[in-house]
């Protein structure tokens, strides 16, 4: 493209360029400071990005291995990370699978069916979302704790309590799912029904796989909230071996003793599971997926 | 192979407040190809997609090989439709497209493969049968989705038009292919389009349907072979929707009547006399006559260029349109409708605000009364 640009372009470029490598600096700096302290021996917030006497300490311990100090003496993990780590993707995986089904059907039922008050409880989802679940924490709790006197799998301190609560941030990605389904021209599955299709095949033989971007996208999104979500677990969970990751780092930082290396290795394996993930699920988010299908 | 019976249809979208599609009756016989014409917002696909089962009918039957359709699915009326948007499934090879709905229907391997293969020769798609739809150009895509409706063999084909996407070279390369494959397969089908050239090449009967006034009993305006529907329309609406550039009206009001001519005085006092049948009403009402563009008759070199007599009337040229094979030339007439149009095969330009004086052959004139109802044209041929 040969288009003329102002002489002056030159410096603007170069303007540009520092203001995101600062950026980025800004943005970088918390994750590299991280890595730093878990790598740092003792427990120290402070101190320089490249650790100067490194040692693999907190990683030993986070992954549940006793770590032996320099005077020979033995510390023994504090907390079995790993479970929680096995919770957190356990809570994260289901919910989202869960999330992604329920959030795709009605999704379809309020991107094509016509019934009535349909604009009304689509305005009534998105307000009622717009209140934050903290506000829900007590009436989570007195929920959960009486189903779990009928279904005790499902009541406090469980991991399926957690789990179906999540679902509530369900309007959101009805609402995204809805926005994609939209843009998918009607006449596909007005085709699929003249060649014979019930109204569930035209979903799930046509509109569901050119829909396959939107939903990688709804699940690592309901995944990421999943795994780093923190006030609804933490009021839910009680016991040493249900909780989540997010709620059992927390351990770390007592009052008078701040583990901050332990911390931060806990951190960095919750990132780990949403990286898998979004690696995994990066080859779906596809353009031009319902290209050539019409034209109009 | 089926006949397709249409009587009192009709369909509201809002509990019957207003009407799309009001009391439209119709037999369309086996084998025939029949277009629906008409405006924008005349409800002719609607119409279209209520016999194919996509929008329920409000009331009125609907049946197919002699049987009420009212209730039956798309499916189950063994209908094939051809979307103007193609909606091909994108996500599937043209064959899948293809064998899509035999595969829902769980036919044998071997019947599908057939039924593919033989659509795919007729249409020469075979080349094509691995790709997706988005390597395909627009008239390969609308191929495929005529092929997807033909391997199911349906008893009627709909096509919700189907050329109108794609460029005039290739618009008319289809519409001879369509013609062709019409008469290979010979089945019933039902072609919308807004596009009367379309409709008067390939269509056995034509059926012009207008937006529905508040007052209409029915949006059918006239139905009938192209040439009648032309010869002979059934009013203002079918006369000048059908012919292009339009029909030119002229506003006037009887003279005298008689079953072979009557004489009508325009709004300007010309006298013109036309081959019409207008005994049914009396002198003194009020008419209009109508006259196509090619129909007029204008000499420039002629010497009563500002002569003004019987069947003569002196327009004023407003506007040409030279096309280099004909020109259309926009005259301005104190008794006519909008401009008058006047077809000429000389292609050079005329001055503007030059007055020209043009003949309106009595044989080729219509007449219509108040309301727009033709009277029946005298001395046409029979055929017509």
């Amino acid at each position: 493209m040969a288009m003329v640009q102002p002489r002056n372009l030159k410096y603007r470029v170069w303007c540009a360029r520092v203001g995101l490598w600062a950026f980025l600096a800004v943005t970088l700096f918390p994750f590299f400071m991280i890595i730093s302290i878990s790598f740092r021996a003792g427990n120290f917030a402070t101190g320089s990005l490249i650790p100067e006497n490194p040692s693999l300490e907190h990683w030993s311990l986070a992954l549940g291995i006793p770590w032996v100090n320099a005077d020979g003496s033995i510390t023994e993990p504090f907390f079995p990370v790993l479970t929680w780590l096995w919770n957190s993707i356990k809570v994260a995986f289901f919910s989202s699978a869960l999330i992604l089904i329920l959030s795709t059907s009605s999704a379809y039922a309020f991107a094509r069916l016509r019934f009535r008050f349909r604009e009304h409880m689509l305005t009534a989802m998105m307000i009622l979302q717009m209140f934050p679940a903290v506000l829900a924490l007590v009436a989570i709790h007195a929920l959960f704790e009486k189903i779990g006197h009928y279904l005790p799998w499902l009541g406090l301190n469980s991991l399926s309590a957690v789990t179906i609560s999540y679902i509530g941030g369900l309007a959101l990605h009805i609402w995204l799912i809805k926005g994609y389904f939209e843009t998918i021209d009607n006449s596909l599955e007005e085709a699929a029904a003249i060649d014979g299709a019930t109204p569930w095949q035209a979903f799930r033989l046509v509109l569901l796989p050119l829909s396959v971007p939107i939903l990688a996208v709804v699940f690592i999104l309901a995944f990421i909230t999943a795994i780093g979500e923190y006030p609804v677990a933490s009021v839910l969970l009680h016991s040493m071996d249900k909780l989540t990751l997010a709620v059992g780092s927390r351990q770390y930082l007592n009052p008078q003793n701040y583990l901050w290396g332990d911390f931060a290795a806990a951190a960095i394996l919750s990132g780990l599971p949403i990286t898998i993930i979004f690696v995994l699920c990066q080859r779906w988010i596809v353009g031009g997926l319902t290209a050539g299908g019409v034209k109009g | 192979m089926a006949e397709v019976k249409l009587s009192g249809i009709s369909k509201s979208y809002d509990g019957g407040k207003t009407w799309v599609i009001k009391d439209v009756n119709l037999s369309i016989n086996d084998g025939e190809f029949v277009a629906f014409v008409g405006p924008s917002g005349c409800g002719k696909s609607t119409l279209l997609r209520m016999i194919c089962g996509l929008e329920d009918i409000t009331s009125g039957e609907l049946s197919i090989k002699g049987e009420r359709v009212n209730d039956l699915s798309p499916h189950e009326r063994h209908v094939g439709m051809v979307f103007q948007s193609y909606a091909l499934y994108p996500h599937m090879t043209v064959e899948k497209n293809m064998a899509f709905g035999l595969k829902l229907a769980k036919a044998d391997e071997s019947v599908i493969d057939q039924r593919v293969n033989d659509a795919a020769r007729m249409l020469q798609l075979e080349t094509f049968l691995p790709r997706k739809p988005k390597a395909l150009s627009g008239g390969q895509r609308q191929r495929v989705a005529i092929g997807r409706s033909i391997v199911q063999q349906p008893s009627v084909f709909l096509f919700d038009e189907p050329l109108s996407n794609l460029d005039v070279s290739l618009r008319v390369q289809m519409r001879q292919e369509l013609a062709g494959l019409h008469r290979r397969l010979k089945t019933t089908s039902i072609y919308v389009t807004h596009d009367q050239v379309e409709a008067m090449t390939l269509a056995d009967r034509i059926v012009v349907l207008s937006p529905l006034g508040p007052k209409d009993s029915t949006n059918l305006e006239q139905v009938g072979p192209p040439l009648e529907l032309y010869n002979r329309p059934a009013n203002m609406f079918v006369a000048g929707f059908i012919g292009s550039p339009q029909m030119n009206f002229l506003d006037g009001h009887l003279e005298s009547s008689g079953t072979e001519r009557a004489v009508i005085t325009l709004k300007t006092g010309d006298t013109v006399e036309v081959n019409c049948d207008a005994h049914s009403a009396k002198a003194g009402d009020k008419v209009f006559v109508g006259i196509r563009p090619e129909h007029i008759s204008a000499q420039f070199s002629s010497m009563d260029n500002n002569e003004s007599g019987k069947n003569r009337i002196l327009t004023k040229i407003v506007a040409e349109e030279l096309l280099g094979s004909e020109s259309f030339i926009y005259c301005h007439h104190e008794a006519a409708l909008g401009a008058i149009i006047i077809r000429v095969m000389e292609i050079t330009s005329k001055p503007h605000d030059q007055s020209l004086s043009v003949s309106l052959p009595p044989k080729c004139c219509h007449l219509f009364n108040e309301e727009g109802t033709a009277f029946p044209r005298a001395g046409l041929p029979e055929v017509f």
